[in-house]
């Protein structure tokens, strides 16, 4: 890795198969198949029952922005070049929250409210999951 | 209401900025040895010392973890414990927390707190990635190119689309802090801010400019926790520590699901019933900042601006010298400067100076009540505990 490469995740053996399924543009969440609740980020164990019986319930990827940011200067290393570049904690219609990009048409005007979809993007060979506008959608009253 | 365990009896602290030829372990002596004279101790009083974390070098946090402290200041063979505290920006709020519990449960009659750390010297890149990994997921967020102006940001995005709070809002909390830094010899930015300059300054990170961003610094400070009861023997201006309540609330920013209030209200609630000090009586408020939201999502969860909506009431000039409520008057991180972990000691060691009538010209008149707050990493946690002249 030299010194201006973009940090890219390191499976964990329980988070794996979300990569995984990232890699084949398939978007998932983590289940408890033991209380049945959704979970994001994957967890080792259910952090809601403790239960080890974990698995992935697809997802249709859609949510909407709880919080957003366009970075324009300051970004930490490897970033420099992507500048500008979107950050937004998403809301999943599962009821959980992540951390991704906004990316396409629109994403610097992105707000509060707005609902969005799952893209795929890859950097250097690992596929990471992001987000765009969702155009079909209305609704903007978080 | 709990009964009173614990006072400060000393502090010290050295100036925030870039100090290249100052080494933290200088620094560190230094704000321990102002303490202890401070306190009219002797190094061999001193039965716990509690080091916080230093994150710019290694080496130096291995020192603090091994006692060199107790060494460097004549502590062998008297001294019984060296105990590491940690917990980022709140690390001012849970230390003191445990070293009240410390000398409440007999365990200790004289803890000394501090912290150093010279995070101002590191190369800027470096510094931005430091922080850019301080409670940021590694596997879920860096690769999003996310760093700790953008925790700011998204906060204050949430923040402001709830509450109405507008830029210049924003902006006013940076104003405020900066005329207390102008009369803060400590502080590391001391020149009169303006709205319009903080709104000129260059966009960093959505709604976040320059000036609305903290500047690492290096710097020390340190204060000295004694039993309530032998405190008035120790020094005739004991700060006594009356209630305190806190509340984890996340560790990614990403897993927060009330990013505009955070855990304050419920902090808040418990400090007051413990203190049983209300936010009625509360005279001046040293809050832990780092970016301008978090004072005004700490004003709002404390209750201290008579139903006004904070961002108002900072504009209006309330926290200012002058001002009704007087607010984090060493000038915060934003101006006194990031020390790291730091940040947040300065703003306690700054409501102990006050409560002492030791802040000379910045000093709050007739002050018997103040509340302190701190939060850490990503404001993961909420921290308020209430400070008093009186028992
Ligand atoms: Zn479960």
């Amino acid at each position: 890795m030299t010194a201006t490469a973009r940090p890219l995740p390191v499976p964990s053996a329980w988070s794996a198969g979300y990569w995984q399924a990232a890699a084949e543009r398939r978007f998932v969440v983590q289940e408890c198949k033991s209380c049945d609740k959704a979970i994001m980020y994957p967890k080792r164990v259910c952090p809601h029952c403790l239960g080890e019986n974990l698995g992935w319930r697809v997802s249709a990827g859609r949510g909407e922005i709880y919080a957003v940011t366009a970075q324009l200067a300051g970004p930490p290393t490897g970033f420099a070049d992507h500048l500008p570049y979107v950050i937004a904690v998403i809301r999943l219609d599962e009821g959980v929250q992540l951390m991704s990009n906004i990316v396409g048409d629109g994403a610097l005007g992105a707000r509060i409210g707005d609902r969005v979809v799952v893209d795929f993007e890859e950097v250097e060979g690992t596929v990471l999951p992001v987000f765009r506008l969702d155009a079909g959608a209305e609704t903007r009253d978080a | 209401m709990q009964k009173t365990k614990a006072a400060a009896v000393g502090i010290g602290e050295v100036p925030s900025g870039r100090f290249p030829e100052r080494s933290e372990l200088e620094a560190a002596i230094l704000a321990c040895r102002d303490a202890i004279l401070d306190a009219g101790l002797s190094p061999r009083d001193i039965d716990v010392v509690m080091p916080v974390g230093a994150l710019a070098s290694r080496h130096f946090n291995v020192d603090l973890v091994f006692s060199r402290l107790c060494e460097e200041l004549g502590m062998l063979r008297s001294a019984k414990m060296n105990v590491q505290v940690m917990s980022g920006g709140a690390t001012s709020s849970s230390m003191l927390a445990v070293a009240e519990g410390l000398v409440a449960g007999g365990l200790a009659r004289n803890v000394l707190c501090v912290h150093s750390d010279a995070v101002g010297s590191l190369p800027k890149q470096a510094g931005i990635d430091l922080f850019s990994t301080t409670g940021v997921s590694e596997e879920w967020e860096a690769p999003y190119g996310h760093n700790m102006n953008a925790v700011g940001a998204l906060a204050s995005n949430r923040y402001m689309h709830e509450t109405e709070t507008t830029e210049e809002e924003l902006a006013a909390v940076c104003v405020s802090l900066r005329k207390w830094a102008e009369l803060n010899p400590h502080a590391m930015f001391r020149t009169p801010l303006t709205i319009e300059e903080v709104l000129a300054s260059r966009m960093i990170a959505t709604p976040l400019r320059a000036k609305h961003c903290n500047m690492l610094a290096d710097g020390a400070a340190a204060f000295i926790v004694a039993r309530a009861e032998d405190a008035p023997h120790i020094t005739s201006t004991p700060v006594y520590v009356r209630g305190h309540g806190s509340l984890v609330t996340h560790y990614t920013v990403s897993q927060d699901t009330d990013l505009a209030r955070l855990g304050f209200e419920q902090a808040a609630a418990e400090a007051y019933a413990k203190s049983g000090i209300g936010p009625e009586s509360i005279q001046l408020a040293q809050i832990y900042d780092a970016y301008p939201v978090w004072p005004l999502i700490t004003l709002d969860g404390l209750k201290l601006c008579r139903g006004e909506r904070a961002g108002a009431f900072v504009a209006a000039g309330e926290t200012a010298p002058g001002g009704s409520l007087p607010m984090t008057t060493n000038g915060g991180m934003l101006s006194q400067g990031h020390t790291a972990v730091g940040g947040g000691i300065a703003v306690l060691v700054e409501g102990f100076r006050q409560l002492m009538g030791k802040a000379g010209p910045r000093q709050v008149a007739n002050l018997v009540n103040a509340v302190e707050t701190a939060s850490g990493g990503t404001w993961m946690d909420s921290h308020v505990t209430v400070l008093s002249r009186e028992h």
